[in-house]
């Protein structure tokens, strides 16, 4: 059984399309990432799923269940929010009792979940502290506690690691993941961070102007990207124009761009005669190859401490290029290969 | 049903509520002031039979109207300018340094209007007969209600004092003005809203306090708040009352709307309120 | 802080603070002497407890006391009742939301006596009120309202002129509380009028309290109102002491004056508290 079904779900704010038919699941126990700029609709997508807002159409089902009409609090999700929303005059245990209190739970049951989740979280000693008593991170495990007590069909994460320092967030979003498997929970985590969707999903789902753009496990994701803007959100890419002259044997294919003739092997075939290709700029190997064998002007250098970043022009055309040994000082001019696996087939060019 | 159709129906419930809450009231308080004696405004008239100046003319000609409106609006300019004469330090010290005990002082420039304006009156008019001063009418007047209305002052006076910034006056001493350059460059143009609502609001509050004017000034010194409550009581003639009220709430409504204005534009946290 | 920016501060507070302390500071303090028989204006001054002991015994006084606090707490509890779920209502902006807020706020532009005169307009014997109710056939003839004996047109007028003032403070603090906070009650299963008992209510308990105190302590002290719509057969607390100070009776009214303030600050800390006990839902820490 899918732990929550959204189905062509699509929400409009006058003229405005926040969300356009939009269709996915989430399985048992998985972790679901929605990846994308600010304005993707995203969270809007997350505050229909969990019934603060109602979709201009679809249907929304959770447990099974269509829940597409029913209020907020007649529904099975448990929501982390990014500015915690704590209760400020409720103590660390009221807070996170508050729901179970109004399940009606009986009180030993209550006691017993709320020890349990603050001893998982390590909450134990801050339960008659206020929230404003606490450190951000101890806040940030509050909001994360309120909503586990509850054991919900699925967990609604929204940003909630945005307000937290970056040594922090390491060692949260850690946390989080390792909660979310303890108790086998479905979830679903927004964010516009790329790093922490690749590093704690199952599966990221990439929005772009109200649409799902891509989906797909982060490998995936980031090894074949469908679309330039997907290969551009998701780490570094050198995405270029251009044109099939011809196929090379099977599942390799000549190509026509600005840096010159390059050779390309895909497991699937271009989309179109004339596409959007990338690389990303960590595949360049140096020195000359078999194939695709470039030269590259260097124009400017970076520094970035374990590599340097290399902003190259090639036959007139500015590429990126990461330079993994330091040591070793450059000319003004670097020889350099890619290897036709590394590069991918995007979008067609209209 | 949804919240938008609520809210809808919502509206036309008050739409019907400021009906009956402001509309109807005034309709008929304004109907009233225009009756014409020469025919009463009976029951089984919807409308007065007959409508005309006339109340407005005979009071203005045969009434204390004439010298109540002149002492209420001697009175209420002066009241302003006094209370902001003397606000102004206070507000300084309030905006502009931190010193132990702030929260004290704040709370204890509030006292004015804890105290019921009945008991201050009486017992300011007692003071006022123990000094042997109690025939100076107008001057007691005026310094009660430059004291009374200190709170508005201070309060917004002081929230002006925050709002200039510390980078404009060292940014004026940085480029080499003298005291009085830096209060011109500086201080003024974020005070000038501030002074301008403080103005208003005391204005405003003159005009409209009865207690004082009531217990100091009786029998002889008439405000229009004093004449009012003479013709809602003993002299009660409705539609001379019916003049008056329109008289004592029109300019002050329209000065209202004004402040609200320009306490918006001075400070968006003053806005929604009064003081 | 040395001396002489104490100094400075000091000559800074003197025209505002130090006028409102010495003057009423003054008052408060002739009140209270007076209450005890010094200060005289006419006779002998002398200290005495016999203003307060013979006060005590008058009827119209101990009626006095009964009547401005029902007036006082009745008025508070009402302004403050119509007022909540307005500002529930009004706390995030929608489309007209602007023009009911001004509307509300309206009778705080209109003076007291103008309010008490519109509304003897419309309740007087042959008023909108009268004929109505006649022209509906519910009332034969006309029924005399004005200065009702259970004082229900006072406590019209207070309602009316301070439920606004109330609203203003309650949509202040309403509003403060934030989206995602009644947002995370709702999701964590509390529906509308818990949300409102456990999450809005608790959180504007020092607005209510404000409110409360504010009406009250303005309502018991009333006394437009009450002389010209109130019940003929009662006196407020204020109408008593400029009664007594109309006949040169200072010493009488300054007990008055006395127990309106003592009243004052003992019904504002009941109100204080009872309405923290219960907005906090029956605790008090």
């Amino acid at each position: 059984m899918k732990a929550v079904s959204v189905k062509n779900a699509s929400m409009h704010f006058g003229d405005f399309t926040a969300v356009q038919d939009v269709s996915f699941d989430v399985g048992e126990g998985e972790f679901i990432t929605l990846l994308g700029p600010s304005g993707c609709g995203k969270t809007t997508l997350l505050k229909m799923i969990s019934g603060f807002l109602q979709p201009s159409s679809g249907i929304i089902e959770i447990g099974g269940k269509d829940v597409t009409h029913v209020p907020p609090e007649r529904r099975d999700t448990a929501m982390c929010f990014q500015s915690y929303a704590l209760f400020p005059h409720l103590s660390v245990a009221d807070n996170l009792q508050f729901g179970l209190k109004q399940k009606r739970l009986l009180t030993a049951e209550r006691k017993q979940r709320l020890q349990d989740v603050a001893t998982k979280l390590d909450l134990t000693a801050q339960l008659d502290k206020l929230p404003n008593q606490l450190s951000g991170g101890q806040q940030q495990r509050v909001a994360l506690g309120r909503a586990l007590t509850m054991r919900p069909s699925v967990v609604l994460f929204d940003e909630p690691l945005s307000n937290l320092d970056a040594k922090l967030r390491d060692s949260v979003r850690m946390e989080i993941r390792k909660i979310q498997r303890d108790y086998n929970l479905a979830a679903i985590y927004v964010t516009h961070d790329q790093g922490e969707a690749l590093a704690m999903s199952d599966r990221i789902l990439i929005m772009n102007n109200g649409r799902i753009e891509q989906a797909g496990t982060p490998h995936e994701i980031y090894g074949t990207p469908n679309t330039s803007f997907v290969a551009d959100f998701i780490g570094d890419a050198n995405i270029l124009d251009a044109e099939v002259i011809g196929e090379e044997g099977a599942g390799r294919w000549r190509l026509g761009t600005q840096i010159g003739e390059l050779i390309a092997a895909s497991a699937a075939p271009p989309v179109a005669k004339t596409l959007k290709v990338c690389w990303r700029p960590e595949k360049a190997q140096f020195g000359p190859g078999t194939e695709n064998t470039i030269t590259a002007d260097i124009t400017h250098r970076a520094f970035q401490g374990n590599y340097t970043d290399l902003f190259v022009m090639i036959a007139s055309a500015p590429q990126r290029v990461q330079w993994r040994d330091n040591a070793v000082g450059l000319a003004d001019s670097l020889t350099m290969h890619i290897r036709p696996e590394d590069i991918i087939f995007l979008e067609a060019i209209a | 049903m949804t919240r938008l159709n609520l809210n809808k129906i919502l509206l036309w419930a008050l739409f019907g509520l400021c009906v009956i809450w402001l509309v109807i009231p005034f309709t008929i308080a304004i109907l009233w002031s225009l009756v014409d004696p020469s025919q009463p405004w009976t029951p089984d008239h919807l409308l007065p039979p007959s409508m005309s100046f006339y109340r407005w003319g005979y009071l203005w000609a045969h009434s204390s109207l004439k010298i109540a409106m002149f002492n209420s609006y001697m009175l209420a300019p002066s009241v302003a300018i006094v209370t902001l004469t003397l606000a102004m330090p206070t507000a300084y010290a309030l905006g502009r340094i931190n010193f132990p005990g702030k929260e004290v002082v704040k709370l204890l420039v509030l006292l004015p209007l804890v105290v019921p304006g009945f008991v201050t009156a009486i017992f300011f008019t007692a003071i006022l007969f123990q000094l042997g001063l109690n025939a100076w009418r107008f001057g007691a007047i005026l310094f009660a209600h430059s004291i009374l209305f200190l709170p508005y002052a201070i309060r917004i006076m002081s929230v002006s004092f925050e709002t200039v910034r510390q980078d404009h006056i060292d940014a004026a001493r940085d480029l080499g003005a003298s005291t009085f350059e830096r209060w011109k460059v500086a201080y003024i143009p974020a005070l000038k809203p501030g002074i301008m609502a403080t103005l208003l609001i005391v204005f405003i509050y003159s005009i409209e306090e009865f207690a004082i004017a009531f217990i100091v000034g009786s029998p002889n010194f008439t405000t229009i708040p004093t004449l009012l409550f003479t013709n809602l009581g003993a002299n009660f003639i409705r539609p001379n009352a019916a003049v008056i009220s329109l008289i004592l709430v029109v300019p002050n409504v329209i000065l209202m709307l004004f402040l609200e204005r320009l306490l918006r534009s001075a400070n968006p946290a003053l806005s929604s309120g009064k003081g | 802080m040395t001396w002489r920016s104490w100094l400075k501060l000091g000559l800074l507070l003197a025209p505002g603070l130090g006028l409102i302390l010495v003057f009423i500071g003054s008052v408060v303090y002739i009140a209270i002497a007076q209450s005890f028989g010094l200060f005289s204006l006419s006779g002998e001054s002398e200290f005495s407890l016999e203003y307060w002991s013979r006060m005590f015994e008058r009827l119209t006084y101990n009626r006095a006391i009964g009547y401005s606090l029902y007036v006082g707490f009745a008025s508070a509890f009402l302004a403050v009742l119509f007022a909540y779920p307005l500002a529930v209502w009004l706390r995030r902006p929608f489309p007209g939301s602007l023009t009911i807020s001004a509307v509300l706020k309206a009778p705080l532009l209109v003076h007291g006596l103008v309010a008490a005169f519109l509304y003897v307009n419309i309740i007087s014997y042959h008023g909108l009120v009268n004929q109505i109710m006649q022209g509906l056939g519910i009332w034969d003839g006309p029924h005399r309202l004005q200065n009702d004996s259970r004082a229900i047109g006072v406590l019209i007028l207070q309602t009316w002129k301070n439920m606004p003032f109330a609203l203003l403070l309650l949509v202040g603090s309403v509003s403060a509380i934030s989206d995602d906070v009644l947002d995370a009650a709702a999701d964590l299963g509390a529906g509308p009028f818990a949300r409102f008992r456990r999450v809005i209510a608790p959180l504007s308990v020092s607005a209510t309290q404000a409110a409360l105190v504010i009406v009250f302590v303005g309502a018991l002290a009333d006394f437009s109102f009450q002389v010209i719509a109130g019940p003929v057969n009662k006196q407020s607390l204020s109408q008593l002491m400029v009664f007594f100070k109309g006949y040169g009776r200072w010493h009488d009214a300054a007990v008055v004056a006395v127990t309106l303030m003592g009243l004052g600050i003992a019904g504002s800390a009941l109100l204080a508290l009872v309405s923290r006990f219960i907005l906090r839902g029956g605790r008090l820490s």
